[in-house]
């Protein structure tokens, strides 16, 4: 892939690809001047996994209409955020002022969405947040040119405090890293937890990105609580679940959680994530045509398997094929391709899902269930959940 | 608290105490005898990680892994201390600070380009792959008493080295007196690189038989060197006894804040740093 | 007596501020470029905060970023929500308050020296990283938002618009040649040479009758204070503070940009700037292993440039006066 090495910033176009755009172009605009996808995300650091995952699923969408949109050719900007939220106004700005980017897909962390939705207030692009879940996105700060085809911390936490009531536990402890996305999705885990009548005895919070657990675990285990709940992701969910198993909780204190914790990390979580409880709004193993497809063609062209990364970066992709061909290709009128990406449905490998008035996605999440290394669908826990948007005023 | 949460408490703090000693020990060595400050530290640390998961999967053997892992970081250490250390003797610290984060920088990249950045895990070996029954809820895993037992072995290893060998000699003279041992007819540059290949290892080590604890993630080196600058700090630069002391210090310290004071657990290590510099500026072991 | 050093510093000053004059009229089209440039004048002047410290009076910190992200949060935290402050009146507030502070903080690390104190400012910056990562209060990892920029009235008069880049970026400018010549002349007064006596030999400059601590204290308050200057220009550049930006990273890169630009110059450190930037920035958008390249760079110029880029170009235009 191109994207592999960044030596050309600018993807080159097949030739053929121009000849169809050649052709197609003679029609409504003749306009074939190229869409401009910026693309923000995290290549180096932690996150760096993620980024690549997002990135490959979004140029699978795009492959897949020959990279070109009503007639216009698809030119991708990459930059590398580092993850680091400090330069995220800067690289945001040359998305915005240097590149004239149509589109910027971006990006994976929460500090970093931050300073980029305050960067892009008043631009003419239009960002697409394929990850960083942050409740504030598209509730507080949320913006007419500012969309998600992820989730919000709040929907994949939420509909774990019925599922937690349901099977039969009444005191929880809670914990996470001391960060916006871990706080959140506590805060919505105990939101509906504590409204069904359960108590979380307590709420731990540990120093990001610290991942020394012992004495956690011990107070954990002093407290002897009917479950746990946590929220981690990527390498803290590896050490935590390991941590949790060899310290002998796993039998007797059962651990349930927002679906990152064993999401992409199964592999090296290994059998102490057998039979943990998540929620989320995807799993690999989902039973649809679509998602059967998705996951076929991403493994023949990437040589891995695809993963939720992958599956929100194609999603972003897909609001963007859609939303430039109801437009006829006419990307200079952002209002009218605002309303259009407002309109879509999206046929995704999660299932198919539409925007809430906040531009965040309406969609179910899935009760899963870790089996033979794989997370399982056990049902769907929330049918077409909307996030509440708090302060959200569009 | 009641006893027994607070014994195994105590033991976790002991334990994690002794594994910053491990990555400690190396760097405080190397600043003792040749005083170099090495900021890559942390990441041969990282390095050693990525290693033994490499050979691990390889070898289907964890034990041979670390043999190999561990040669390879020696030799790793060595060819730094020749072809860039070796020029940096006669500059001041400053110098060698840029050097060596021009290390980290090429190390990271090596990390990202060799194994990709989706987190990793390592098996715990067969052999210690049990847990003790502890209390009536809690288990603990056989590896981390396992390590906790090696780290001290290896502490006790250095201390018997340092004090009763050759080596060890030479060793003590340097940090005390440069010329003293050019006038033994010990060829400095020889120590310096042992000293420096064996002070990269201990840190590779460390990092070795703490890969199945902990997850392989790209910048867990950074996270490391930091810790391990406030053990070597309270302790005393250059003193390994100081580092012995000070990591169980942090160790004990940093378990006991996460559970009584939540708050602020993250400075409390920072804290105790800056309290016992006001009132001993060259930390509690003075070399 | 001339005020530049060498020949080389007179030339480049003269160069550099010149070319910097006319940048916006250059890239009158793409505001990218000019907030770019803008950025790099703004780290210009934390780095060269940083050269008046470790270059000159010879202390050597690793946890300077402190006072840089302390600039940004002080003036984010003590701005009212709603309501635009002065940026005069504001710019006086955060000084002096990182001024305070880092006589505190003085007095603590500068009992240490060397080694100790490299490592002693490391762990006071993590601490107050940390407090305000793991804060609620203050916006956490994810930092915070400055909602409304400052206006720049001063006797009536408003002649700058800070939301607009040009504006912002002649400020920076004007900051960076207003932090310049602050440098120069403070070094060239008699507190100045004390200091350089200083840092030659303690010892003799005790025997003289100097305090050197009252003299080290007083050079570390004014370094740090204009680190959190820069810092506050660069929350009110994109509206925005992060703990990030006190991370040890940011220390450790500063003093990279210091050294290699020149350390002890003074001007070097707008030379460190724009070289280690336009290197990462150029490095980056070719490969993705930039890291590698940039690694090794650092290390060649360690073995190779002993006097930073402004030694380099010394031995090429001329030499020392002095």
């Amino acid at each position: 892939m191109i994207f592999k090495n960044k030596t050309l910033r600018k993807v080159v176009l097949a030739s053929s690809v121009m000849a169809t755009s050649v052709l197609s172009g003679m029609s409504a605009h003749a306009d074939e001047s190229p869409i401009k996808i910026g693309v923000m995300l995290p290549y180096s650091g932690v996150y760096a996994g993620l980024g690549e995952a997002a990135t490959n699923g979004l140029k699978q969408a795009l492959k897949e209409k020959g990279n070109t949109i009503a007639g216009r050719p698809v030119e991708f900007i990459i930059s590398d955020t580092e993850a680091k939220p400090a330069r995220a106004p800067e690289l945001t700005s040359a998305m915005t002022d240097k590149d004239n980017a149509d589109f910027i897909i971006g990006p994976v962390h929460s500090g970093v969405a931050m300073g980029m939705i305050k960067s892009v207030r008043n631009k003419d692009s239009i960002m697409i947040i394929p990850n960083a879940g942050a409740n504030a996105a598209t509730g507080a700060f949320c913006q007419p040119n500012v969309f998600r085809t992820s989730f919000s911390s709040w929907q994949t936490a939420y509909p774990m405090g019925n599922q937690a009531i349901e099977m039969g536990y009444k005191k929880v402890v809670t914990l996470s890293w001391n960060y916006g996305f871990g706080k959140e999705s506590l805060a919505a885990f105990s939101e509906s937890f504590e409204a069904a009548g359960g108590e979380v005895v307590k709420e731990i919070f540990v120093p990001f990105p610290k991942t020394e657990f012992q004495s956690y675990l011990t107070e954990i285990a002093s407290i002897k609580p009917d479950a746990v709940f946590v929220f981690f992701a990527g390498g803290g969910s590896v050490k935590f679940v390991k941590d949790y198993d060899a310290m002998g909780l796993k039998g007797k204190i059962p651990l349930i959680g927002s679906g990152f914790l064993t999401e992409g990390t199964i592999e090296a979580q290994g059998e102490a994530a057998d039979g943990l409880f998540t929620t989320l709004h995807y799993a690999d193993t989902l039973d649809n045509p679509k998602n059967k497809a998705f996951r076929a063609e991403y493994l023949s062209l990437y040589n891995k398997p695809a993963d939720l990364y992958a599956v929100q970066g194609y999603d972003a992709g897909q609001l963007i094929i859609q939303a430039v061909e109801a437009t006829k290709g006419n990307t200079a009128d952002k209002k009218a391709l605002i309303k259009a990406m407002e309109g879509v449905e999206i046929d995704s490998p999660r299932g198919s899902f539409h925007f809430s008035k906040a531009h965040n996605p309406i969609q179910n999440i899935y009760l899963r269930k870790v089996e033979n290394g794989e997370n399982v669908v056990v049902k769907t826990a929330a049918a077409n959940l909307n996030d509440p948007a708090r302060g959200c005023r569009l | 608290m009641e006893m027994s949460l607070f014994l195994v408490q105590l033991l976790n703090g002991i334990q994690y105490g002794l594994l910053l000693f491990l990555v400690a020990s190396g760097l405080t060595l190397v600043f003792g005898v040749m005083g170099i400050l090495n900021l890559a530290h942390g990441s041969m640390y990282m390095i050693g990680a990525y290693l033994v998961y490499y050979f691990a999967a390889m070898t289907d053997s964890f034990w041979l892994a670390v043999v190999i892992a561990c040669s390879i970081a020696m030799v790793i250490g060595v060819i730094i201390e020749r072809f860039l250390i070796v020029h940096l003797y006669k500059r001041d610290h400053l110098d060698q600070v840029l050097l060596t984060v021009g290390l980290i920088f090429i190390f990271n990249a090596a990390q990202s380009f060799i194994w990709g950045n989706d987190p990793l895990g390592v098996d715990v070996p067969e052999l210690l792959s049990s847990s003790i029954q502890i209390t009536d809820i809690v288990e603990y895993p056989v590896y981390r008493l396992f390590l906790s037992v090696l780290c001290v072995g290896i502490a006790i290893g250095m201390y018997y080295v340092i004090n009763n060998t050759k080596l060890g000699m030479m060793i003590r003279a340097g940090e005390s007196n440069r010329e003293m041992v050019e006038n033994l007819g010990v060829n400095i540059g020889t120590l310096f690189t042992v000293v420096f290949a064996v002070g990269v290892t201990l840190s590779a080590l460390a990092g070795i038989v703490s890969a199945p604890v902990v997850s392989l993630v790209p910048g867990m080196g950074e996270r490391v060197l930091i810790s391990c600058f406030v053990v070597v700090v309270i302790g005393g630069m250059g003193s390994i006894k100081g580092a012995f002391v000070a990591a169980l210090l942090v160790g004990i310290v940093d378990t006991f804040a996460s559970v009584l004071l939540p708050g602020m657990s993250s400075m409390t290590i920072y804290l105790l740093m800056a309290l016992i510099l006001i009132f001993k500026p060259q930390g509690l072991f003075k070399s | 007596m001339s005020v530049f050093s060498s020949k080389a510093e007179k030339v480049f000053i003269f160069a550099f501020f010149f070319i910097a004059l006319g940048i916006p009229l250059f890239f009158n089209e793409n505001t990218f470029y000019v907030n770019k440039i803008s950025t790099m004048l703004i780290l210009s002047i934390f780095v060269m905060s940083l050269d008046y410290l470790v270059g000159r009076t010879g202390l050597i910190t690793l946890g300077h970023a402190m006072f840089y992200g302390l600039g940004g949060y002080l003036f984010a935290i003590m701005i009212p929500e709603y309501e635009v402050v002065n940026f005069w009146l504001y710019t006086f507030y955060v000084m002096a308050a990182s001024g305070v502070i880092a006589l505190i903080v003085g007095f603590i690390v500068l009992r240490t020296s060397g080694i100790y104190m490299i490592m002693i400012t490391l762990a006071l910056a993590q601490m107050t990283f940390y407090f305000f990562a793991d804060s609620t209060e203050y916006g956490g990892l994810d930092g915070l938002f400055i909602y409304l920029k400052p206006e720049t009235s001063i006797f009536g008069l408003n002649f700058l618009d800070l939301d607009n880049e040009n504006h912002f970026y002649y400020l920076c400018l004007l900051s960076l040649f207003n932090c310049y010549v602050f440098c120069k002349v403070s070094l060239h007064s008699r507190f100045g040479r004390v200091i350089d006596a200083i840092k030659e030999n303690p010892e003799r400059a005790t025997a003289l009758g100097y305090n050197i601590f009252h003299f080290r204290l007083v050079s570390y308050v004014l370094s740090s204070s204009l680190a959190a200057y820069a810092g506050y220009l660069f929350s009110l550049q994109y509206g925005f503070v992060n703990p990030t930006m006190m991370s040890w990273e940011v220390s450790a890169s500063a003093l990279v940009m210091a050294i290699l630009g020149g350390l002890g110059t003074i001007f070097g450190a707008i030379l460190g700037v724009f070289v280690y930037e336009s290197l990462h920035y150029g490095i980056e958008h070719m490969t993705q292993y930039w890291m590698f390249w940039m690694g090794s760079l650092i290390i060649l110029m360690v073995l190779l440039l002993k006097s930073g880029i402004a030694g380099l170009i010394e031995q090429l235009v001329g030499g020392k006066r002095k």
